[in-house]
């Protein structure tokens, strides 16, 4: 990291700590979070923006009498924050006892750091002329190609992180982590005839990150397959999702497993455990531990080690993805999930299957292959689905033409169960991921 | 250094004047044209209630200084949250490498201005309210959902209040602070009928003191209008699918003026030419009746500002003219590459960001219409009343979700539509805007905006509003 301040961070973490118990918190915890950021966004050759900066962030969770206050700051001082310690401590007899608060309980489990790879020690070194560069060739290549007649820029950014958490019930870690990403965002037709798409890579390790090429390349072929779209007319047809938009769907199922939604009855999946809620093709897993990815880390939010943890198997619902108050609420154990009050995902993706994308297409005699959904439009509640999408036509197992102005409609419930092909493409391109799929059926509104 | 509670903003830049000047010239020492520092110090307070109980409380101070610098078409930016003069150098020094010629601008002294509006005048100030008193707020508006009906199963309140100071100065010698309150109270309600179960939404808010909530709004209201969304919806059916006439409800319609057409008039966007209105200023692009304003000059409204996080003071900016395009959202950045008057909608979503043109309240001036004699106009259509949210693309293209809304069958607003979606592109449907109402209305003051990953607090409104027709998304 470009600071010498580690050993003081984690002294800070431990004193504040200390210095709540003193102040008569029967309980407290302390993360700081200390980055340092780089990004450069280049468009038609030439920096529009370079940003470059280190900043930190205190939070803490401070738990007296059953009763709950959070505080967080980006000014580390002492004296503001041993403010909010004690301010804490008095909010905490405005909220309401509650039995279910309160911090975990130590875990005898404990993860081996750097088997997970989440630091890679280049990013650091790369110079801002090397990162630059690397930005300007990627939209370079992509404007070479004369279907495109317009760019959003492309940008390549860095990320290094360093994470401490502390909490009186003795835990006391820290770790590093980096993020590097490229992304391009391209248009083609002219004014009146736009389309739009981008491409990017994100990987914790600079040397996995996709050539300037591969996400040129990409951008292209995305924006440019969308040119003179057609309007369909409203019909119930199967859908391919692309993995994009899989993770979509994977994000919406994700929202209706966590064990937040779950607690206060705002999933359809309420009292499902133990149930089958898609057919036998589906699995869906979270898996914290998973070396190098996005979403792998060696302890949530709240100090609780991650694991693998099986949501759907084989169709069954295993597993609601808990933080330590959910589970409480839900009689069942952290699944190491926390980001706080709510709970995130640590790399949650629908299993791959054996068939090639390719195949899944031409396989398919008439139907619509989903590339971009836009808006809302999904009710957790209910599980209903409804969003503006763009999509290719596929007739006889060939893309057609691209159609745009469409909306698609269903229900998760029932898309889980009419899953009917699943592809061999995972990519863990983000923390939530999944293959291509092709849905049996789904209503495809438009003229 | 001194022992005191956080409260001053001051106390928390132990900068000298002399020091902020040698910063912004130091910022300017490789060359660039332009540089400028802001100041930001912001307090929040949150309270959460559901399950009948207060659950907790928050309260988080962020503290940060964002040094700029422009040279020609590009920006250098650094920021940090460690005062300490050595970080602000190193964050100056970065802004500075943007530029690459020896630099000979200079600033030379700065003139502390203020301005004689205030566009959010506060008699009891929620920064200064006590915690009881917000947690009665609070308490009011879950019991008042809560009680409603006993179909209404679970009720969520949240309460946020935060107060932003900024000061921003910069090497033309401005040097201008504001403080701005930002208030939110907003009611998730969930009704269950058999094995249905639907959410209902309400919420209130804006740059308001506590007399807000007996003055304008009371926590009641808000509470009782999200429990009634939830149980009307349990009645809901699927919406029809297919090209129809549509009328937006007035109010909260407004999004869709924001998401379809606002956006695509923020400068940036058409300095780069990506918005598909880039070379039709001066041009008809809606039909002869429709006029749309953006405002951040009205009292109170969450998206108003004294100045804009570059210090400017803001203009009401009439964008469509009874129907040709008229004006385009400035910052500071646009304005000059493109040689216009800078219109003070340079917004930033705290000091890590660089400021971009934005939204503040954005509008559909009324018609002459009464919202009956549209809504018997229509004999077989949708009624859009309440929305999740919306999109749009540079290209003009659009969705939006509409949470609630009702059929309309021979003029008649009849059984209430659930979770429908409606798509199009913005010059075909201003195009086809086919009566506007007399009853223009604003959202509820809780909005957000996201571009480019900064979200700013807006707000937006509209008349009743008829589209001769627009794609509808459902499921029958």
């Amino acid at each position: 990291m470009k600071d010498k301040g580690q050993v003081k961070l984690f002294k800070l973490a431990e004193d504040l700590v200390n210095f709540g118990k003193n102040q008569g918190a029967d309980e407290i915890e302390v993360s700081i979070l200390d980055g340092y950021e780089f990004s450069v966004d280049v468009r038609f050759g030439k920096i529009e923006n370079l940003v470059e900066a280190g900043s930190r962030a205190l939070g803490m969770r401070v738990i007296k009498d059953k009763k709950t206050a959070f505080s967080s700051s980006s000014d580390l001082s002492r004296n503001t924050l041993e403010h909010l310690v004690k301010n804490a401590i008095k909010r905490t007899s405005f909220a309401s006892p509650d039995e279910f608060s309160g911090l975990p309980s130590p875990s005898s489990r404990h993860t081996d750091i750097p088997s997970l790879t989440l630091f890679d020690p280049t990013i650091s070194k790369l110079s801002s002329k090397k990162k630059i560069a690397c930005a300007v060739e990627t939209e370079r290549i992509a404007l070479d190609d004369k279907r495109i007649t317009n760019s959003h820029g492309a940008s390549l950014e860095t990320k290094e992180i360093k994470t401490v958490f502390a909490n009186s019930n003795g835990f006391l870690q820290e770790y590093d982590q980096t993020v590097c990403g490229l992304s391009l965002g391209l248009q083609a037709g002219d004014t009146d005839n736009r389309v739009e798409d981008y491409w990017f890579s994100i990987k914790r390790h600079y040397k996995e990150l996709e050539s300037p090429e591969e996400v040129a390349k990409k951008a292209v072929e995305r924006t440019i397959r969308q040119i003179n779209p057609k309007k369909i007319k409203t019909q119930k047809v199967p859908v391919i999702f692309e993995p994009m938009m899989t993770t979509w769907l994977m994000g919406f199922l994700f929202s209706c497993v966590s064990g937040i939604s779950i607690y206060q009855k705002t999933s359809f999946l309420v009292d499902k455990l133990g149930e089958k809620i898609g057919n036998n093709s589906v699995n869906v897993i979270d898996d914290g531990l998973l070396p190098g990815m996005l979403g792998s880390r060696p302890f949530d939010a709240e100090g609780v080690p991650c694991k693998k943890t099986p949501v759907i198997e084989d169709g069954i619902l295993k597993n609601y993805l808990c933080n330590t108050y959910a589970a409480r609420k839900l009689k069942l154990k952290s699944t190491g999930n926390s980001a706080g009050t709510g709970v995130n995902p640590n790399n949650f993706y629908l299993k791959a299957g054996d068939i090639p994308p390719d195949r899944i297409i031409s396989s398919l005699d008439r139907g619509l292959i989903l590339i971009r959904t836009i808006g809302h439009g999904l009710n957790p509640v209910t599980g209903d689905i409804s969003r503006g999408a763009f999509g290719l036509w596929v007739e006889k197992g060939e893309i057609a033409y691209p159609v745009s102005e469409i909306t698609i409609s269903g229900n998760l419930g029932e898309i889980l169960n009419n899953i009917e092909v699943i592809g061999n493409d995972l990519d863990f391109q983000s923390p939530i991921s999944g293959p291509t799929i092709r849905i049996q059926e789904l209503t495809v509104a438009g003229e | 250094m001194k022992k005191t509670a956080p409260l001053e903003f001051e106390n928390h830049f132990p900068l000298s004047q002399e020091d902020i000047l040698k910063i912004l010239n130091f910022s300017l020492s490789k060359g660039g044209d332009f540089s400028e520092i802001f100041l930001e110090y912001k307090t929040y307070n949150f309270i959460n209630m559901e399950e009948d109980i207060i659950k907790e409380t928050a309260e988080s101070i962020s503290l940060g200084l964002g040094i700029r610098v422009l040279s020609g078409e590009k920006t250098g930016y650094g920021y940090t949250n460690d005062i300490s003069l050595e970080k602000v150098r190193k964050a100056a020094l970065t802004a500075a490498s943007i530029a690459s010629t020896p630099g000979d601008r200079n600033a030379s002294s700065l003139t502390p201005s203020s301005f004689p509006h205030n566009y959010y005048p506060v008699r009891e100030s929620l920064h200064k309210a006590s915690l009881e008193n917000k947690i009665s707020l609070v308490q009011e508006c879950y019991r008042s959902a809560q009680n409603l009906d006993p179909k209404i199963k679970k009720v969520k309140v949240s309460f946020i209040d935060l107060t932003q100071h900024v000061r921003i100065v910069n090497s033309e010698g401005l040097d201008i602070s504001d403080v701005r309150p930002l208030v939110k109270l907003v009611c998730l309600a969930i009704a269950e009928k058999t094995s249905k179960r639907e959410a209902g939404y309400s919420g209130g808010g804006g740059r308001v003191g506590l007399e807000y909530f007996t003055q304008s709004l009371s926590p009641e209201e808000i509470g009782q209008d999200a429990a009634h969304e939830a149980l009307e919806l349990l009645e809901a059916e699927w919406p029809p699918a297919g090209e129809m006439p549509v009328i937006l409800a007035p109010g909260h319609s407004g999004v869709l003026i924001h998401e379809a057409v606002g956006h695509l008039l923020e400068a940036d966007f058409n300095r780069k030419k990506t918005s598909i209105f880039w070379n039709k200023m001066g041009k008809k692009v809606a039909d002869s009746q429709v006029s749309i304003y953006d405002d951040p000059t009205i009292p109170h409204f969450r998206g108003s500002y004294n100045i804009d996080d570059e210090g400017t003071l803001p203009k009401k900016v009439l964008l469509i003219h009874q129907g040709k395009l008229t004006g385009l959202l400035q910052d500071r950045l646009s304005a000059r590459l493109m040689k216009k008057s800078c219109t003070g909608h340079g917004r930033r979503q705290d000091y890590t960001n660089i400021p971009i043109p934005r939204m503040s309240n954005t509008y559909v001036d009324k018609g002459e219409y009464t919202p009956e004699e549209i809504i018997k106009s229509v004999k077989k259509g949708f009624y859009a009343h309440k929305y999740q949210g919306g999109q749009v693309e540079d290209s003009g293209k659009f969705t939006f979700s509409v949470s609630s809304g009702y059929l309309i069958e021979d003029g008649k607003l009849t059984s209430p539509v659930k979770q429908a979606t409606l798509i199009g592109t913005n010059i075909d449907i201003l195009n086809k805007i086919e009566m506007i109402g007399s009853d223009l209305q604003f959202g509820l003051q809780t909005g957000t905006c996201g571009k480019e990953g900064q979200s700013m607090p807006v707000n937006d409104g509209c008349p009743t509003l008829k589209i001769t027709r627009m794609t509808v998304g459902g499921q029958s």
